[in-house]
């Protein structure tokens, strides 16, 4: 019996749908494994073995493999298999001891913390107190970023044999969230300053792992820090990690076992995996959250009225932005990451409340009808450009014409940072990470301090004083009350604005690895606890 | 040798070349929106910060004072560094190249296999019209179709199913030549697609016209079998356009491994070269770009060559009247 081409091919094509396309689509898990975790590891599981980890991108090694100007997320986990922090945060965003076994706050200027004394750097050498002292004191004198996040530090001194105070110059509530991580890691200061070692090309931490190849923008291999206290709890001897760029290629491999771990930006990697029965994926809630730019500083821009930025803030439909370019995953955010302890109710915030009428009278009363206005965003995700396209149809319903522009990160950096000038384009999307404080991202409102925003916000003296407020308040009833009222202040003046948190997504390989994945995390570090995995495999 | 008269000034235009292309490569480079300093440092950095980056790497010196030195030092074959991984570009070249030359090789000799057997068959079945027309349309379609669109199918269907071989590992020939065969099979294969259905069309083309010609006549009235005639007569003849196509081809294979690299994910000298366009790793792009163009350049001299010896009427209208 001789069979047909197109009854063959519709058989085929029949097979391949019946295969590739899962009757429901499932989402992740909606149940947590334990609270505050996405998933436990089997600590029964014997340790041992090769975890292999499939990453977008790599550090960028001009940077160096400094800790302490390590700017990027991956950079933060990859080196912080090697470095450890005095303290580190947990899955509830408190703070637990790491190279600091206990700490007390004498007064709001000032932290004495104890130090473990069995930490050792990776080269045999115990860590003491002169390191930490001098860990802290490289990174205020470095040009790094985070030095900013450090605070108003006046003083570290060493107060004991494995004791260390810091004192500031004004309270600072976010000191421990700004020391927990990895670009305020403890190096090995005596090496370091002899010149023995060189920081930006060797990583020489206390931390769980040790790097032993590298190859830029291609692989990493990491072992066991046989130097380590808790060497002996640490789950896998040894993590292969691969840089794939492309992430259908990350998908393939969680696919066929390949990759035991991997990491994806987009959320449709969640349905995209539905039909692999081995792979399990996990959405991890992140601090970060995507923002817009509106640029005030151009003077023949309409936003450079307050009243038509806050009009734009108004019309944009976070909930929608985050059902059809996330999945579903972002949650509406005002400055302070809704995920976190004391963060303000974005539901509250007065762009929020207005109605349509109400948004059309402030662009009516700012002359500001059928306005034409320019979006820049980047390529390097796709959730950017699917936002942009969204905030387009958005605005359109109140006359904003939106011209959209992708460009890759150069040049969006190039477009809206680090210069003085008035950026041209009208609109910008990126995202800050959140950090492990609800007052630290704040910090990039406040335009005496985070002078890279000086090519589109003009800020206030106002809102400056609140972001200071905010990160001197202690914990507790008053400084949430800051807190929303800095959100208030940063909607209202809608130069920089909030729209929804940026979740990530994990998945990984059930009959490969058995991972601990917290629900919430604050410094993108993917493999937080890593020293808990086990390896389904390993006899 | 009728070679050696014009093959100087062949080369003297191909040095010419590569000098404009150097140029332009640079000043491309160059115009592109953003720098390095932006990149590494990230948006959070201060615009001191940045000017220090560039002033460390030298890009605080005029354009054309950029472009003599790098020059210079490329003459000498020094490439400077790369930005991103502070290794010397010829370094990170040399580990890289021979990835992509044996991911072109095998991409060639798929091409080869394929694409001259299945256009001899359809030139030596022309009359065919249903045989004619389906080779015709696979070849258009094998051309047409994107290599990322073929790329992501395998991919996934290798991925979802087991058939055999892994998409999401690769493995370096230089650790294990086997298996580094095997990795890098199916990404040879999507690049070899649109290689195969040009030179299926070109092959089944030459084949035609050589068809009709007075000596294949003769030859079938000698009484030779078909299979002698298509290798002694056809193909010995049809293969001038086909030899051109097939340089032009590795020319494509060896710079044009872009996307393949990519969706493969193979560390060769296309993906190196989209990673350091994304971060203006001004070296790197430089010393790509321009060692694609020499590639180019010189597989087209080779096939000028190689005709001029296959041929010599084409180095007779090379070198010009009365030459």
């Amino acid at each position: 019996m001789r069979i047909q081409l197109p009854t063959a091919g519709a058989v085929v094509l029949a097979f391949l749908l019946s295969n590739i396309v899962p009757a429901t689509i499932p989402r992740a898990a909606a149940e947590e494994a334990a609270p505050g975790f996405q998933a436990v590891a089997d600590m029964n599981l014997p340790a041992g073995g090769t975890l292999r980890v499939y990453l977008d991108y790599d550090t960028v090694a001009a940077a160096g493999l400094d800790p302490r100007v390590a700017t990027t997320a991956r950079s933060w986990t990859l080196m912080g298999l090697s470095y450890e922090t005095l303290v580190k945060v947990d899955e509830k965003f408190g703070f637990v001891p790491g190279l600091a076994k206990s700490w007390k706050i004498v007064s709001p200027t000032e932290y004495v913390f104890d130090l473990r004394e069995d930490a050792v750097f990776s080269n045999g050498r115990p860590m003491t107190a002169e390191d930490v002292k001098g860990s802290i004191e490289m990174l205020q004198e470095s040009k790094s970023s985070w030095a900013l996040q450090l605070g108003p530090i006046a003083s570290v001194d060493i107060t004991g044999p494995h004791q260390v105070t810091i004192r500031l110059s004004a309270p600072y509530t976010a000191l421990l969230g700004a020391l927990a991580n990895t670009p305020a890691a403890i190096l090995p200061v005596k090496e370091a300053r002899a010149g023995t070692i060189d920081l930006s090309k060797q990583m020489v931490g206390t931390g769980p792992y040790v790097a032993t190849a590298h190859v830029q923008d291609e692989s990493w291999t990491f072992t066991k820090n046989p130097h380590h206290p808790d060497a002996a709890k640490i789950g896998v001897d040894t993590i292969d990690i691969e840089i794939v760029a492309d992430e259908a290629n990350r998908l393939a491999a969680i696919r066929d076992g390949s990759a035991h771990y991997a990491f994806f930006n987009n959320a449709d990697a969640l349905d995209l995996l539905a039909g692999s029965p081995q792979a399990r994926v996990v959405k991890q809630q992140n601090t970060d959250f995507y923002y817009l730019i509106l640029n005030s500083k151009n003077p023949t821009s309409p936003l450079h009225d307050e009243r038509v930025r806050l009009a734009v803030n108004a019309a944009i439909d976070r909930a929608q932005l985050s059902d059809l370019a996330l999945a579903g995953l972002g949650l509406t955010t005002g400055v302070t990451p809704v995920t976190l302890p004391g963060a303000c109710d974005p539901a509250k915030l007065p762009s929020a409340t207005l109605s349509d009428a109400e948004i059309s009278k402030l662009l009516a009363d700012a002359g500001a009808t059928n306005i034409k206005l320019s979006l820049t965003t980047w390529n390097e995700e796709s959730a950017p450009a699917q936002i942009a396209q969204i905030i387009q149809q958005q605005l359109q319903r109140f006359g904003i014409t939106i011209e959209i522009k992708v460009v890759d990160d150069p040049a969006y950096v190039a477009e809206f940072y680090g210069s003085d000038q008035p950026a041209t384009a009208d609109i910008g999307i990126s995202w800050y990470a959140g950090y492990g404080d609800a007052a630290m991202v704040s910090r990039w409102w406040n335009t005496e301090q985070a002078t890279f925003t000086a090519r589109y916000m003009t800020g206030s003296p106002e809102l400056n004083a609140l972001v200071v407020k905010a990160s001197q308040e202690p914990q507790g009833a008053s400084r949430d009350q800051v807190l929303t009222e800095l959100c208030a202040a940063v909607d209202k003046g809608a130069e920089q604005i909030p729209l929804m948190t940026r979740p990530g997504v994990i998945a990984y390989r059930t009959d490969k690895v058995s991972p601990t994945i917290n629900t919430n995390e604050g410094y993108g570090n993917l493999l937080r606890y890593i020293t808990d995995f086990r390896l389904t495999g390993t006899k | 040798m009728r070679i050696l008269r014009w093959l100087p000034g062949r080369l003297f235009s191909a040095v010419i070349v590569l000098l404009g292309a150097s140029l332009l490569i640079f000043a491309a480079g160059r115009s592109l929106p953003g720098d390095y300093a932006n990149t590494v440092l990230g948006p959070l950095s201060s615009e001191e910060a940045r000017v220090e980056l560039r002033e460390s790497f030298g890009f605080d010196r005029s354009l054309p004072e950029q472009y003599v030195l790098w020059l210079r030092n490329a003459l000498e074959g020094d490439f400077g560094l790369s930005l991103a991984s502070q290794r010397p570009v010829r370094e990170e070249i040399a580990s890289r190249l021979p990835i992509t030359a044996l991911l072109a090789a095998m991409g060639m000799v798929l091409t080869i296999a394929i694409g001259v057997p299945l256009g001899v068959y359809a030139g030596c079945h022309v009359a065919d019209g249903r045989r004619s027309a389906a080779t015709r349309i696979v070849s258009t379609i094998g051309i047409s179709l994107p290599e990322f669109v073929v790329g992501s199918v395998v991919v996934f269907l290798f991925s979802h199913f087991d058939f055999g071989l892994t998409v999401g590992t690769f493995v370096s020939p230089a650790e294990d030549f086997g298996a580094g065969i095997v990795s890098l099979l199916l990404p040879a294969l999507v690049m070899a697609i649109p290689c195969i259905a040009a030179t299926a069309r070109a092959t089944r083309n030459a084949v035609i016209d050589v068809l009709v010609e007075p000596h294949i006549a003769a030859a079938i009235a000698r009484g030779e079998t078909p299979g002698f005639i298509i290798r002694h007569h056809v193909l010995r003849n049809a293969l001038i356009p086909v030899l051109t196509l097939t340089a032009i081809i590795m020319a494509y294979l060896l710079g044009g491994a872009i996307i393949v690299e990519r969706v493969f994910n193979v560390p060769g000298l296309g993906s190196y070269l989209v990673l350091a366009l994304g971060r203006r790793d001004y070296p790197v792009i430089q010393a790509v770009v321009l060692l694609t163009t020499a590639i180019f350049v010189l597989m087209s001299l080779l096939v000028d060559i190689l005709t001029g010896i296959i041929d010599p009427r084409v180095a007779v209208t090379k070198a010009g009247p009365g030459a």
